[in-house]
């Protein structure tokens, strides 16, 4: 079990990669008040890809992700899905946030049925679709209940299911456990390797710690912030493992610790520089 | 990590934790003020053991307001029954509170959706907000005439624009978060409308609404100032010239009954429709201080530059 360094922009070519993203920038504001969230990136990823982007608040993690769904344009470049560009929000793109974007009016049934109803299924067929997931996801039995009535946990996990009910070429999560405490969030990073190796989805996983990357990811970009950039990129063992408890392991901890340094640096200059 | 909340848990959870027998105290604390405040009353102007402190031609004693109220029932005032004033009354109330619903929330759901109609609609709009709608009376009474139509007019004048306005904020602060989830879920423009915007600016809809009952009311007992000879407002106004002060506390006491009535209603509705309301962890204490923020929130839209989006995506 180890990670080593590998090319992130050239993982496969631009026409066998699921989501390719090319040459994107993003400046935001005009003038002398722009700031650059992004210099130009180049990365693929291809079909079944776990791949998280970890990095320190204001890194641009947060930006890519807005820009692969669709929600901003980049200000150079372009990203593909299957070889079309992007340039709105669309279902062949599931988006997970960190908290707060259940439909609070809708039952959780309602909340995962959403997504099949919007793309044309009728409500019956919708229903089934959404209890099939919730049944997934182990939340069947409170599809009547309301987003508000659910522990945190829960509520991801019905984020979680009404993402995956549209069946998603590629899963978009931002941070989608940050907010959680400790140990729900390792129940449920254990869930999440478990759906990722059933379902095989391809999978955008932004996240500011680098254990969670570790655990889940088959690649892992680190970036840096100021102007936000990609630093380094990493092949990883450690999320095909079975293990629930291989963060404990030597080779984690110095995989950890590989990423730890490379993510501290930027910051000790600059911390010597002021 | 499966607990469940049940309803009655989350009630407790948005309110202070507070055990019924505490709150049984409170009960009993609040109904010894109104309990003091009528036998103060009570006291000073007749009813206790000696000579009224207070004249009745000031203030009559509650025997006599009660007294005063079933002469009005049984015999009217003014050549109208009681129920004929307040009957007037609740209409005109009513009609200017329908239509200013009806044209108000959709108005204001278009100015928050649409940069354009809110650059066409909210200037004239915030404009007009701070001029004192009693003012505007004499100018309803020459354009709309001395019938009901000018009274409906001048109650509607100022609860329009806080139901246009809070309506429109209620769009502009609907979660971006959520509106993005219904984009990345295949939802269209108008389903992210009628299944996101619409529901999730409900809670401040509802705010305006009762922000307005209790303008619209004070409204009322301007717009029967003159040029009309019924209505329980314009009943205490007469009273009050011939020093009929029981009459007027009658009056008085019905339209706060009204009021209040209006607003239990109203927010009995709106605990219905929008039940997750002050519901969601994050946003409890934010919602739970709903009233107050919209009346700071709209005076601020007054001063800030009218044409900015914030809901970059509709």
């Amino acid at each position: 079990m180890q990670i080593e360094p590998y090319d992130c922009h050239t993982r496969c070519g631009p026409a066998e990669a699921k989501l390719s993203i090319n040459g994107v920038s993003k400046i935001y504001g005009s003038g002398s008040d722009s700031v650059q969230a992004l210099i130009p990136m180049d990365l693929m990823v291809k079909e079944g890809d776990f791949l998280c982007i970890v990095g320190p608040s204001g890194c641009g993690k947060t930006t890519l992700l807005n820009l692969a769904a669709g929600f901003d344009r980049p200000t150079t470049g372009t990203l593909m899905i299957d070889g079309k560009e992007i340039s709105k929000p669309g279902a062949e793109r599931g988006v997970v946030f960190q908290q707060g974007a259940l439909f609070s009016w809708m039952s959780v049934l309602e909340n995962v049925a959403f997504g099949p109803r919007a793309t044309g299924h009728s409500a019956a067929r919708a229903r089934e679709l959404a209890m099939d997931t919730l049944r997934m996801v182990g939340l069947d039995e409170f599809a009547d209940k309301y987003p508000y009535q659910l522990s945190g946990g829960m509520q991801q996990r019905v984020g979680i299911a009404r993402a995956l009910t549209n069946d998603p070429e590629v899963l978009l999560m931002d941070e989608p456990f940050a907010a959680l405490d400790q140990q729900t969030r390792e129940g449920l990073l254990e869930e999440i390797r478990q759906l990722w190796n059933r379902t095989g989805k391809t999978i955008l996983w932004i996240t500011h710690s680098i254990e969670e990357a570790l655990f889940l990811a088959t690649h892992i970009v680190v970036m840096s912030p100021r102007p936000g950039r990609v630093c380094a990129s990493f092949r990883s063992d450690f999320g095909l493992s079975q293990d629930p408890l291989i963060s404990l392991t030597p080779e984690f901890v110095a995989a950890k610790r590989e990423i730890f340094e490379l993510l501290k640096t930027p910051s000790v200059q600059e911390a010597e520089v002021t | 990590m499966t607990e469940v909340y049940s309803p009655t848990q989350l009630k407790s959870a948005a309110a202070p934790q507070t055990s019924p027998r505490k709150r049984l105290n409170d009960r009993w604390l609040t109904f010894g003020t109104f309990a003091l405040l009528l036998t103060t009353w009570a006291l000073t102007t007749g009813m206790g053991p000696w000579d009224p402190i207070i004249k009745p031609l000031f203030l009559p004693s509650p025997a006599l307001v009660v007294q005063a109220f079933f002469q009005l029932l049984e015999n009217g005032f003014q050549g109208k029954t009681l129920g004929q004033h307040v009957g007037i009354s609740l209409y005109r109330f009513s009609v200017a509170f329908f239509f200013c619903i009806i044209i108000g929330v959709p108005v204001g759901l278009m100015m928050g959706m649409n940069r354009r109609f809110r650059a066409i609609l909210e200037p004239p709009i915030q404009a007009i907000r701070p001029v004192p709608k009693i003012a505007l009376l004499p100018l309803f009474l020459i354009w709309f005439g001395i019938g009901n139509l000018s009274k409906i007019i001048v109650i509607a004048a100022p609860v329009f624009p806080l139901i246009a306005i809070s309506a429109m904020q209620a769009v502009q602060s609907v979660s971006e978060k959520k509106i993005q989830a219904a984009q990345s879920l295949g939802a269209s423009r108008w389903t992210v409308f009628s299944r996101i915007v619409l529901p999730a600016s409900l809670p401040g809809i509802f705010t305006g609404i009762r922000l307005s009952i209790s303008i619209a009311v004070t409204m009322l007992v301007a717009a029967e100032l003159t040029a009309t000879s019924e209505g329980i407002a314009w009943m205490a106004l007469t009273a009050a010239e011939f020093l009929a002060t029981n009459v007027v506390i009658v009056a008085v006491l019905i339209m706060a009954v009204i009021g209040f009535g209006l607003d239990r209603l109203f927010w009995l509705i709106e605990t219905r429709i929008v039940h997750w309301s002050g519901k969601e962890s994050a946003l409890v204490t934010q919602t739970r201080n709903r009233l107050s923020s919209l009346a700071i929130s709209i005076f601020r839209a007054a001063q800030r530059p009218p044409y900015r989006v914030r809901n970059r995506h509709l």
